[in-house]
């Protein structure tokens, strides 16, 4: 009797173990390995001291230093990425989730199918398509005659954060469904018999300052004004501006109902949080996209500590360097879960 | 669709990065922290396969249909071996970097022959990480080394090493997109190729060659090979804006093949014979007016090599006059085998004339070696290029 009792209560850690052996041996273990390398001096070639002989902090605070530019542009194209992702995943998913009828298994294929590919066959690919001989080229350069005979895509900011917004789409798009397509259809017909409209002015001012502050996030982050592929000027920024807004504007005015501003959207946050994480934790981290589709300018920190493991051998920076980064997004995770509320995050009460 | 088949077949940068960044860093990190392991077996003189050869790409002849190459072939049926031959070597530094932490742990590196360029064949040398070639078993070797490449200070008497091939750091250039000749360093700043333009990876090749021009424009008193810190900063500052602006879109390995394929390259910093012998038909070599880079890859067997007998009969294979002749004539490199202009002379006049192959007297004047440096500087130096990558 006691010996069932005993082993019963066993049972649950038993279920655990394979997890946690997992994660104490790939996660925890690697993990305090790389603390002591983020912590002493040396490079593979001139042999390490570590800790405990030395605590070299240096590496944290003169890791920041000479790559603030790459946590930069980790952040802000990670950043750019999963708003542009939200704004082409949001509206698929819906369209998805409330008109797919029938074919909505096949369109969730067809989201998840670029999955089947290689990673980086997917990323060469886009070197095709925005290199020199490549097909968008080929119609804005040679077709339209938009830009000068040297214009490249390829090696920008805009080629960089193209890649990771197209790479880490589905993974916007599917928790995004998930919780669009839990939404209580009878809420929204209450919502409209209750007088829930278009949006009209509300939405229009809404859109309207959404579209202008994505134009100005789009056009710093890339550092683009025109289409032929110039540095930010004020001119350029204002006729930006302008057009964001009036986009926005439009779509806001026209397109949103109340309904989906008071029922679907609310109820779709957690969706709308796990999807943003997902997309930007992957993306901030990313540096085959840098690699491949940038310049030495449009580097990440993902480039710099893999360049610095594996060219330049030198650990304790790049294992500093890493911890940065991870602390970095558990810290932002942390105060964007905190803005959203943490009712939203487990489902809501609705 | 073939572009893209051969975009996938040819990407070992990205096949490179990837399996590095999956799985060395986490290799890299037990074994550094294992620190020196026991020392590798001992090897024999037999002659056993797999022979595995590292090399670099296009570098290496190929029969027509591009499916094999003569070389091998015949090597293999001399021999009655396999030949692992795999183009992983892409720059020096990188490839170095997936070494070091096999060697230095004492550990076999999986490879039988290495192709290293002479600053990094002495590094690894210093190091101890390479193989004594047995001279008994490389006597068509020892007898047909051109002499000026004898008596090198790291290998004096060709115990650890024996060059592949020598060649030229100069300017490559389509001529279809360019429109024109291109004929100096200072071409590459041309602001018509603005983002079309990319450099090499390290400093030993781009430091070296706009150090020539910076020379030519009296701004550095020094030769490459005696350049000073102050003269690599120097070079560092000159380049900088370009990158800052985006003129120079990137640092290369040999991965500028497939750049100048694209037409994503327009002119590029190049090893002399790739263009010739893999590039297409409008794409040309310089050896630019302010002076080329000239440099030698040697063969090496890494410590603990397992077919250490194949690979020195690989090495002594290659020094034949004939199949050192084909090989010349195929990847346009300089051959460190004697007599191969004759042998060539022979069938084909207009490839003997070919400054690519035998540089004349005047071309050979202008060439100039690249810096040796010691671990400290070689670090200070990386440093400088590495903030230029970006990364």
């Amino acid at each position: 009797m006691r010996k069932t009792l005993r082993s019963r209560r066993a049972i649950p850690y038993l279920l655990m173990a394979p997890g946690l052996l997992w994660l104490l041996l790939f996660f925890v273990i690697p993990n305090l390995q790389m603390l002591l390398f983020s912590l002493s001096e040396g490079t593979l070639r001139t042999g390490f001291t570590t800790p405990p002989e030395v605590f070299d902090w240096e590496n944290f605070t003169g890791g920041i230093d000479q790559f603030s530019g790459n946590f930069r542009n980790s952040i802000v194209y990670g950043g750019l990425a999963t708003i542009l992702c939200f704004l082409i995943g949001y509206p698929l998913a819906y369209s998805i989730a409330f008109k797919g009828g029938r074919w909505k298994s096949l369109l969730l294929f067809m989201v998840i199918a670029p999955f089947f590919t290689s990673f980086l066959i997917r990323t060469i690919s886009w070197k095709i398509i925005l290199g020199n001989d490549g097909p968008l080229l080929g119609l804005i350069r040679d077709g339209l005659g938009l830009v000068p005979a040297n214009f490249s895509i390829l090696g920008t900011p805009l080629a960089v954060v193209g890649g990771l917004t197209y790479q880490f789409l589905p993974f916007m798009v599917l928790p995004l469904y998930i919780s669009i397509d839990k939404v209580d259809r009878r809420l929204i017909e209450a919502a409209q018999d209750l007088y829930a409209g278009p949006w009209r002015r509300g939405g229009a001012i809404v859109g309207g300052v959404a579209g202008a502050l994505l134009l100005i996030a789009l056009q710093l982050g890339l550092g683009y004004t025109s289409a032929t592929g110039e540095a930010a000027t004020l001119t350029g920024l204002v006729v930006g501006i302008l057009i964001g807004a009036g986009v926005g504007g439009v779509v806001g005015g026209f397109l949103v109902s109340q309904s989906f501003i008071r029922v679907t959207f609310p109820l779709s946050l957690p969706g709308v949080f796990a999807a943003s994480i997902l997309t930007f934790i992957p993306a901030i981290g990313d540096y085959v996209n840098a690699q491949l589709l940038g310049s030495p300018t449009t580097q990440m920190i993902g480039n710099v500590i893999q360049g610095r493991f594996l060219t330049q051998n030198d650990y304790p920076i790049a294992a500093a360097l890493a911890f940065i980064l991870m602390a970095g997004i558990l810290l932002s995770i942390a105060l964007y879960a905190r803005l959203l509320g943490t009712e939203e995050l487990t489902g809501g009460t609705a | 669709m073939n572009d893209l088949d051969s975009l996938i077949r040819k990407a070992p940068v990205t096949r490179r990065v990837f399996i590095q960044g999956t799985t060395l860093a986490g290799v890299a990190g037990f074994l550094a922290a294992c620190g020196a392991g026991s020392s590798p077996k001992p090897t024999s003189d037999a002659i056993t396969g797999p022979l595995n050869f590292a090399n670099w790409p296009a570098y290496i002849d190929l029969t027509e249909d591009e499916s094999s190459s003569p070389t091998l072939t015949d090597f293999k049926a001399k021999y009655g071996i396999e030949v692992n031959y795999k183009e992983d070597i892409e720059a020096n530094e990188d490839f170095y970097a997936t070494l070091a932490p096999l060697l230095g742990a004492g550990l076999d590196s999986g490879w039988d022959i290495i192709v290293l360029t002479d600053y990094m064949a002495a590094r690894v040398v210093r190091a101890g990480w390479i193989e004594e070639i047995n001279a008994a078993n490389t006597p068509t070797a020892h007898a047909n080394i051109r002499d000026e490449l004898k008596g090198l200070a790291w290998d004096p008497d060709m115990k650890m090493h024996f060059p592949w091939q020598s060649g030229a750091t100069g300017v490559g250039y389509n001529l279809k997109s360019t429109g024109r000749d291109l004929t100096k360093v200072d071409d590459l700043f041309d602001p018509a190729f603005k983002g079309k333009v990319t450099m090499l990876t390290g400093y030993a090749d781009t430091f070296s060659l706009v150090g020539l021009l910076l020379k030519a424009k009296g701004d550095i008193s020094k030769l490459p090979a005696d350049m000073s810190y102050e003269d690599a900063q120097k070079v560092h500052d000159f380049i900088k804006p370009y990158v800052d602006s985006g003129h120079v879109r990137k640092f290369t390995g040999n991965e500028y093949l497939q750049d100048f394929g694209s037409g994503d390259t327009w002119a590029a910093m190049v090893w002399s014979g790739d263009l010739a012998s893999s590039g297409g038909e409008d794409d040309r070599f310089a050896f630019p007016v302010e002076g080329t880079i000239i440099w030698t890859d040697n063969m090496l067997i890494p410590k603990g090599a397992k077919h250490k007998g194949a690979a020195e009969a690989m090495i002594d294979f290659v020094y034949d006059v004939k199949n050192a002749a084909r090989l010349a004539a195929w990847i346009y490199y300089i051959s460190p085998v004697k007599g191969v202009a004759d042998e060539i002379a022979k069938t084909d006049a207009v490839l003997a004339a070919n400054e690519l192959l035998f540089p004349s007297a005047a071309t050979a004047k202008n060439m100039f070696p690249q810096p040796a440096l010691e671990d400290a500087d070689d670090i200070k130096w990386a440093d400088l290029a590495s903030n230029l990558e970006g990364a």
